[in-house]
């Protein structure tokens, strides 16, 4: 099984949600949390953990035998990316930064061993062990790499492989395909809102990426008692989504943001929202016993 | 002058700032916003923008679609799609995810039949031109849901900002990056002359800006450090010790203050709304040591 939580813009509280909810859950299933907001994760440092067992992610790219290409071009035609400019002879030559790693070129050459195989190093994947009961799976995109795809695909494929009952993923902000990608194949998604004008506009924006996707969509709202909590409601209802909790602004939360230890350890009020809503949550999926 | 304000990931108060800085500059210097955030973009609603002015589509987007009369259900699309975007519905047709498909075509460079899977060119989002309420012209998109090619979106932006400066001589492009670190940060940094960073003290934002840092290291460009909700965290000074190792000027701290979220609420930058608020207060010197400092 898997969830998402994710939410239209960055800030919201999405990776508070998120821990608090997978420490909470963790005590009903075996559980990983997938952390695939790769431009900036950082699910390990609200936890309080290092991140742990580092694997690299290379990336295709081609590297061409100049001995063997036959100068006909094909390889730069078909790159969607423009990342093979040729001479005017034909000879082809690759700008790394905006190769893809997609195998176009190499799908396309007509002449076998022109292109070789050419790797570069785009972000690592982490597998920890939190000290909650359950694992984390990160995804880090390396800097001045532009592709967010590559690792979101890697680190959900390193987080699937491994033994779960529930997995959950935390998305990044915004509503490109990568966020997509990380939510697909999800029963549920938590949109983590903000009752602000500008938390309740990318609000639609997530909830209109649910519904395309078919997702049965929950809303958190967090921060409620800074704004309209009525607006939200009303947008929520127009896409059949329904508000499952609302977290008050809390300075416990700011210091547990602050000091790596999640929120529900403690016996503040706040607490008792993430259990309720972790409850919810499990009997949205079947594991109350 | 091409002032891009970064931040490495949402939620420290990125908008907020640059909102209150282009109020704070608007007297001094003929300014052109964008709004370089095309998965969430609200600079616009902060500065007031209630309608746009022209509005441009952007088909810079590019999807694969399978045709299921002469597929032949081989699988090799399948299998070979580099990012898991084909899958099988339950009919039993092989169908490409349009919202998560990267458009790269090898589906369509393997596909046994030819013709069978068509790219096809699709709209990823517009791009917006607007007057604000206090002058200045603002640039804006909005990336479509589920798109992919932001990063595209925001160069194109950054391209029709320039020529409105050309054509209404304006001096000072100030844009508002995306959140992270990937194509649209990317799109928002190339070309500026400055980074302006922007983050909170926790360990966090830390992560996030010295993600920033790196990339826009990696274009050589000089920075510079807000720290804003300078007092949320008094224990937490990695982030000072951060810049100072790092020799990023720090050119100012916001304090946290209320008077942030309730502008916010009402959709102005709190420098208008709550100019003797503490916050208000250091916005300003800051706008000083930027026009002093940076804008010249
Ligand atoms: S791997 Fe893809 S993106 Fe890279 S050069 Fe080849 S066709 Fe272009
Ligand atoms: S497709 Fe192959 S042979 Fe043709 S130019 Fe490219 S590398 Fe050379
Ligand atoms: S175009 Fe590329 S990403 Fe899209 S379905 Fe085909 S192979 Fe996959
Ligand atoms: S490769 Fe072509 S024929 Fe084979 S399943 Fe895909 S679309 Fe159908």
């Amino acid at each position: 099984m898997q969830i998402a939580v994710s939410g239209g813009k960055g800030g919201t509280g999405k990776s508070t949600v998120a821990i608090n909810l997978a420490v909470e859950l963790a005590k009903r299933f075996k559980l990983v949390l997938a952390d695939l907001d790769v431009e900036a994760p950082n699910d390990h440092l609200l936890l309080g953990v290092d991140l742990a067992n580092e694997e690299p992610v290379n990336q295709f790219m081609p590297r061409f035998d100049y001995s063997k290409c036959t100068k006909c071009r094909k390889c730069a035609e078909v790159c969607e990316e423009h990342a093979i400019i040729t001479l005017k002879d034909g000879t082809p030559f690759l700008m790394p930064t905006l190769c893809s790693g997609c195998r176009a070129c190499e799908i396309v050459c007509p002449v076998p061993g022109a292109i070789l195989e050419g790797s570069r190093l785009i972000g690592h994947t982490y597998v920890t062990e939190t000290h909650y009961g359950f694992t984390l799976v990160t995804g880090k995109l390396r800097e001045g790499e532009e592709r967010s795809m590559p690792l979101v695909v890697e680190a959900k494929r390193r987080a699937r492989n491994l033994d779960y009952e529930l997995m959950m993923v935390d998305t990044a902000a915004g509503t490109g395909n990568t966020v997509s990608k990380a939510i697909e194949g999800s029963e549920l998604l938590i949109a983590v809102t903000e009752p602000t004008p500008l938390g309740i506009h990318d609000t639609e924006l997530i909830l209109q990426l649910g519904r395309l996707m078919n997702l049965k969509t929950w809303v958190v709202v967090n921060r409620a008692d800074l704004g309209d909590v009525g607006r939200v409601r009303e947008i929520a209802g127009r896409y059949g989504a329904e508000i499952v909790a609302e977290i008050p602004y809390s300075e416990s939360i700011v210091k547990s943001y602050v000091s790596g230890r999640p929120i529900v350890l403690e016996e503040v009020p706040e607490a008792e929202i993430f259990r309720e809503l972790a409850e919810k949550v499990a009997n949205f999926l079947g594991g109350d016993e | 002058m091409q002032v891009a304000i970064a931040s490495g990931k949402g939620g420290v108060g990125k908008s907020t700032i640059t909102a209150s800085l282009l109020y704070l500059l608007k007297d001094r210097y003929k300014l052109i916003a964008v709004d370089a955030d095309a998965e969430a973009p609200n600079l616009g609603l902060l500065l007031g923008v209630e309608e746009w002015e022209e509005e441009r589509e952007h088909f810079g987007a590019k999807v694969a679609r399978i045709n299921p009369e002469s597929c032949v259900r081989c699988g090799i699309c399948y299998e070979r799609c580099p990012y898991e975007c084909i899958y099988m519905d339950d009919e039993g047709n092989y169908v490409v995810n349009e919202l998560t498909c990267e458009g790269c075509n090898v589906c369509g460079l393997v596909c046994p039949v030819p013709g069978t899977i068509t790219l096809e060119q699709v709209r990823s989002g517009v791009i917006r031109r607007a007057t604000t309420k206090y002058g200045f012209p603002i640039i804006s998109a909005q990336l479509d849901v589920g798109k992919p090619e932001s990063g595209k979106l925001v160069t194109e932006e950054k391209e029709w900002a320039k020529k409105l400066m050309d054509e209404l001589n304006l001096e000072h492009m100030i844009v508002d990056s995306a959140a992270g670190i990937g194509c649209q940060v990317i799109a928002s940094l190339g070309g500026a002359d400055v980074a302006i960073l922007i983050a909170e003290p926790t360990p966090a934002s830390l992560s996030d800006v010295q993600r920033a840092y790196k990339v826009v290291q990696h274009f050589r460009e000089p920075a510079y450090l807000i720290i804003n909700k300078a007092d949320l965290n008094p224990g937490f000074t990695k982030l000072g010790e951060w810049a100072e190792a790092e020799g990023i000027p720090v050119i100012g701290e916001v304090p946290y203050d209320r008077a942030i979220p309730k502008s916010m609420a009402m959709l102005k930058p709190v420098v208008e709304v709550f100019p003797e608020s503490p916050a208000s207060k250091a916005l300003k010197e800051i706008a000083d040591v930027i026009a002093e400092e940076i804008l010249g």
